[in-house]
């Protein structure tokens, strides 16, 4: 009876996975993201011939809002509410590796999302397709990369969850995140304002996650060819900034006493 | 004979204060150890240092100094976890799973088959008196069954040392009565208990050893019988119908009367006993119980914990 480490992260994930299911927030939120992306067939009635742009274009805005949403309110509980309720203890003294919870729990957020996002995928492909009788397949490439970003954003959520209280955890990521939304803003800072120092530009944006890298719906929209190479630096990119994300969650799990 | 649990010197702090600048010393350094088959009884008053104590032995805080090894190796190897039983104080288990969904989790963590998960659950809840409740969300289930559930998944791996932070807490007479069976089973079984309890009536009656903290230093430890020593010089006499004997006083060595319900309770020296029994008996008196007077853990705890002395 000895079990291996990946029966336990599975064992972890599935549980992560359940939990997010029962969890009633995470329906109104998937019924608000579905709500926002049928409003886009009546804001395609004032606008002639735009109707699948908009359908596209809410749709995508109502996953990226809903997923970041989703991915902080359940992200930033899944190691600080279990530290403050204390329902980590019986199963930390298990044959349980603090790493080896950390990887579950983001891997049962992973698939709640993944759920999530394939049936508002779902609800704007059927959308799309009643109203403009097509649907663009491309628009898969814009839910991945959105699925991509909201990954990121999981395992930044755990970061801090890994290293205060949930609510501290909550308004850091969300700031982290808001910021990675403008890096791009941040990078281009010095040709808007030449005094700012370049070195300090430089260290920041590189210190951050640049979402904008997982932004295609301008590209899909607009009919602009997605290149795969982007696709595959995009996952490396995302991959990457997880794996520092967790990396750094695991030191700082490690490292903490229970109170 | 390898011991399964050896503590040398384990002593932890927290920082306090606003800028955490202050350190408060929650234990200071312990050593302890525990052969195989014994019940120890971990006693202290609140904040004395017990709960520390038990989650540094589950790797749930790190010492600031000293060793701990669990059946002979050290605790940093993770093999022990296997072998060993854990049930925090106060628990709080998922509240969207039934009892059945959570020790099947557990028993995944340990790398059960589905089949030895599913019969041991069903094996323990229904020890536990939890099998109605198999597929009840624990949100509804009361504190007192989600401490039984505490107890189940802390034996589901059948553990050779069971770590038991107070069990009876938020249990009622019966779940009480229940656990202490339990306990008194896996005793028999030959199971390595470590408990930590304020019910100082529960540490007599299942300890074959009780540590006693106070203030993260552990003032004593031994067996109950050498802890609390038998003074024969005094015994107690339990009498009823002796109210006429007692008209003119108590009898010459009675050193403390008491009265308990219809009866009395003397406490006599004992070389007057025969004397007393005589008089008690010559005025209509019936001898109830004669026993040598023997200090309580109770009266031992308050005179340790409350009182100045130390060992």
């Amino acid at each position: 009876m000895k079990g291996s480490a990946w029966g336990r992260v599975l064992a972890v994930a599935f549980n992560a996975y359940r939990e997010s299911v029962r969890e009633r927030v995470l329906y109104n939120l998937v019924f608000f993201a579905i709500v926002m992306t049928l409003s886009g067939t009546l804001l395609s009635e004032i606008s002639v011939g735009q109707d699948d742009k908009i359908i596209v274009d809410l749709g995508l805005a109502a996953m990226e809002v809903f997923g970041i949403l989703i991915a902080l309110f359940i992200g930033v509980g899944l190691v600080s509410k279990e530290i403050e309720k204390r329902s980590l203890y019986p199963l930390l003294a298990k044959p349980l590796r603090r790493e080896e919870l950390l990887v579950g729990k983001f891997l049962g957020l992973t698939a709640t999302l993944l759920v999530n996002m394939s049936v508002m995928a779902a609800v704007m492909f059927a959308t799309l397709y009643f109203a403009a009788g097509e649907v663009d397949l491309r628009l898969l490439f814009a839910v991945y990369a959105t699925f991509l970003g909201l990954l990121v954003v999981v395992a930044i959520a755990m970061l801090f969850s890994s290293l205060g209280s949930a609510p501290v955890a909550a308004v850091a990521t969300f700031c982290l995140v808001v910021a990675g939304r403008y890096a791009d803003v941040i990078r281009n800072m010095t040709s808007i304002i030449p005094e700012a120092p370049g070195q300090l530009v430089r260290v920041l944006y590189h210190a951050l996650p640049n979402f904008g890298n997982f932004d295609l719906k301008a590209e899909v929209v607009y009919g602009d060819p997605v290149v795969v190479a982007d696709l595959v630096l995009m996952t490396l990119y995302a991959a990457l900034w997880i794996a520092l994300a967790l990396g750094l969650a695991t030191l700082a799990f490690r490292a903490r006493d229970l109170p | 004979m390898i011991l399964v649990l050896e503590i040398l010197g384990i002593e932890k702090s927290y920082r306090v204060g606003f800028w955490r600048g202050r350190r408060r010393r929650a234990l200071q350094p312990i050593d302890l150890s525990l052969a195989p088959g014994e019940s120890f009884g971990y006693l202290g008053p609140n904040g004395s240092g017990k709960t520390t104590t038990l989650k540094i032995l589950m790797g749930l805080t790190r010492a600031d100094a000293g060793s701990v090894t669990l059946f002979g190796r050290p605790h940093e190897e993770p093999s022990w976890r296997h072998r060993v039983g854990y049930l925090p104080e106060h628990p709080y288990f998922y509240d969207y799973l039934t009892p059945v969904e959570y020790l099947d989790y557990v028993g995944r963590l340990f790398g059960m088959p589905s089949s030895e998960r599913r019969a041991r659950s069903r094996e323990l809840l229904e020890r536990l008196g939890l099998e109605e409740l198999a597929a009840m969300p624990l949100r509804r289930c009361s504190k007192g069954n989600q401490q039984r559930l505490g107890l189940a998944q802390a034996l589901l791996n059948d553990p050779e040392l069971v770590f038991l932070d107070e069990p009876m807490s938020g249990l009622d007479p019966l779940g009480r009565h229940l656990v202490r069976e339990l306990i008194q089973e896996l005793r028999g079984r030959g199971r390595t208990i470590f408990f930590s309890t304020h019910i100082l009536s529960d540490a007599e009656a299942l300890c074959d050893r009780i540590g006693l903290l106070r203030a993260g230093r552990l003032i004593s430890v031994g067996r109950l019988d050498e802890i609390l020593h038998v003074d024969v010089a005094h015994m107690e006499v339990l009498v009823s119908g002796a109210d006429r004997a007692l008209q003119g006083g108590p009898p010459e060595g009675t050193l403390q009367l008491e009265r308990v319900g219809e009866r009395l309770r003397l406490e006599v020296e004992e070389a007057r006993l025969g004397t007393v029994i005589r008089l008690l008996e010559e005025h209509g008196g019936r001898i109830l119980s004669v026993q040598p007077k023997r200090q309580s853990l109770e009266e031992y705890f308050v005179e340790r914990v409350a009182g100045s002395g130390e060992a």
